[in-house]
């Protein structure tokens, strides 16, 4: 039993060496980072203090940028996933079209739309802009959310929504009331997932944005000054900038591991 | 299925439906058409003419070395990753598979990495390997292996290594959670016959997972094909072209080279290539209707 503990302890702790070196030098001094990779060193929070509020680095609105195009990805993906997965899955809205679409865009490299959508956003004006990614990102994450919703609606026994029915209940009425609270734990797991995957985006923030709407994963390359990289500097941000994917994924762990399974494990 | 009678439930479902077509027509179809379009023209940013092409760009695509050199190196970092993870994954669900002390504290760690934006993992990756201030050049070279980690030789087995570091918690944990639901009975019917812990696993353990190691292979391709991020970061498609995955070619392509009309027949061809892939996707991915009670 030591000796599993023992080997997976190996193994987790290789995955992670790279948040935890990055983690380690984030709280060295520059000196202390061009002295020696290894050996004691006298902790700082210098290189945090210059990431957020040193003159030039702009890194709190990158922050609040990633913020918001995440959340707003998050609302919209809900919004457009839930009314229509429910329409085709319970009222037999195109049969298996919306679904096979998901699944299919879903292989699709993201690439392939990057010109489209440089040019639509550029023609729409709304490049390097927050609502233009969060369309983007929207647009990226739809897909694995109709396939939740969906898997996560067939899992309802029929005979709630019949119940309601019954009673007098229409279509938008069983949704609301009745359907909705049953797919809560579905509808965290997608709203888990969506955060973590519209923050970590990093091809459309770098096609879409330049000095506006950037957000951290495209902010961090910044810290390039003319005396060279600060690494001290980057290695805070970079932290900084991965804290709230991993909360949110800490705190909503067991969604996320369904969410994450679902439609690779059945039942 | 209920049936509703009402008017007012026989319009619901396109009212519901109508955001998501909506937002569709105008954010997927069309920049999928444009998409397809654009490598008709010649259309690039030196130029302010946009002059119809025809299938020029596509022609020129096949004959671009730097497509072949891209698409040979995406399907082999591609395949060896995908192999190297799908049995680190499978052995460590295993492990994982059975009580021993810390085990929920290690599972939680065990999903921080592909938490990371792989972007900003690129960066500690940077930090980690810098010949000079790294922790692994130090460490190694206390082995007496004075590498140059981002040399020629060594930097497509770096990145491998790399992928499989994030990725490898990935199937861990889809194979894992497949293995929660594997049925405990037959297991101890298994014991009871008296076969041995590594007849269990050929015999009975693989077979029943490979539905779900499939899947996460799958899923685990598709995404390792579509790379971008890390290896942008870390390398830019270097040296030369060494590492340039065919999303990095694309891209740099179109924004780099400026013609976006060579990059929207280059993003075409492999659309069509992957085509093929699409039923199986449907097949395996998508749940199937009453498959479920």
């Amino acid at each position: 039993m030591w000796l599993t503990t023992g080997v997976v302890a190996v193994i987790t702790f290789a995955v992670n060496i790279p948040w935890l070196n990055a983690l380690m030098v984030s709280f060295k001094s520059e000196a202390d980072i061009a002295h020696s990779p290894v050996g004691a060193f006298k902790p700082t929070l210098g290189n945090y203090a210059n990431a957020l509020w040193a003159a030039g680095y702009d890194f709190p609105k990158f922050f609040q940028n990633s913020a918001m195009i995440a959340l707003g990805a998050v609302a919209a993906v809900l919004l457009l996933a839930v009314p229509s997965a429910y329409a085709a899955v319970r009222l037999g809205l195109g049969g298996r079209l919306i679904i096979n679409g998901a699944s299919s865009l879903r292989l699709l490299p993201a690439i392939f739309f990057a010109v489209p959508y440089f040019l639509l956003m550029s023609n729409l004006g709304i490049i390097d802009t927050v609502p233009g990614l969060i369309i983007a990102n929207t647009f990226l994450n739809l897909p694995l959310g109709i396939i939740l919703i969906s898997a996560g609606l067939q899992d309802i026994p029929i005979e709630i929504e019949e119940a309601a029915a019954i009673d007098g209940a229409n279509s938008y009425r069983t949704l609301y009331s009745v359907v909705l609270p049953v797919l809560a734990p579905t509808l965290v797991a997608v709203a888990v997932l969506v955060f973590i995957f519209s923050w970590n985006d990093y091809l459309f923030a770098l096609i879409l944005s330049s000095s506006n709407a950037t957000p951290v994963t495209l902010g961090a390359a910044n810290f390039v000054t003319s005396t060279g990289i600060r690494w001290g500097d980057i290695s805070a941000a970079s932290i900084l900038s991965t804290l709230p994917p991993v909360l949110f994924a800490l705190f909503a762990q067991r969604y996320l591991v369904s969410g994450l399974s679902a439609g690779a494990v059945k039942g | 299925m209920a049936t509703k009678g009402s008017r007012i439930d026989r319009s619901a479902k396109w009212v519901l439906a109508a955001p998501l077509i909506a937002f569709t027509a105008l954010f997927v179809v069309w920049p999928v058409a444009q998409g397809v379009q654009t490598g008709l023209y010649y259309f690039t940013l030196q130029n302010p003419e946009i002059t119809f092409n025809g299938l020029e760009n596509f022609r020129k695509v096949f004959s671009l070395p730097g497509f072949w050199d891209a698409v040979r190196f995406t399907a082999l970092f591609a395949v060896v990753v995908t192999a190297v993870e799908a049995v680190l994954g499978f052995g460590l669900a295993l492990l994982m598979n059975r009580t021993f002390p810390g085990k929920k504290l290690f599972f939680t760690a065990l999903l921080l990495p592909i938490m990371i934006a792989p972007s900003l993992l690129g960066i500690m990756f940077r930090l980690l390997l810098n010949g000079d201030i790294g922790l692994a050049p130090a460490v190694l070279s206390g082995f007496g292996l004075d590498i140059s980690l981002f040399a020629p030789g060594t930097v497509v087995p770096l990145l491998i290594v790399l992928d499989v570091l994030q990725w490898t918690p990935f199937i861990f944990l889809i194979v894992y959670s497949g293995l929660q639901s594997f049925p405990t009975d037959v297991l101890e019917a298994a014991q009871v016959d008296g076969a041995g812990k590594l007849r269990t696993l050929k015999s009975l353990v693989i077979p029943m997972m490979k539905p779900v190691i499939a899947a996460a292979v799958f899923l685990r391709m598709i995404d390792a094909i579509r790379t971008f991020d890390v290896i942008y970061v870390l390398t830019a498609g270097g040296p030369g072209r060494m590492t340039t995955t065919i999303s990095i070619y694309i891209y740099k392509t179109a924004f780099e080279s400026g013609d976006f009309g060579l990059a929207a027949a280059i993003s075409t061809v492999v659309l069509l290539a992957l085509l093929p892939l699409v039923p199986l996707v449907v097949k395996h991915i998508a749940q199937p209707e009453g498959s479920r009670s």
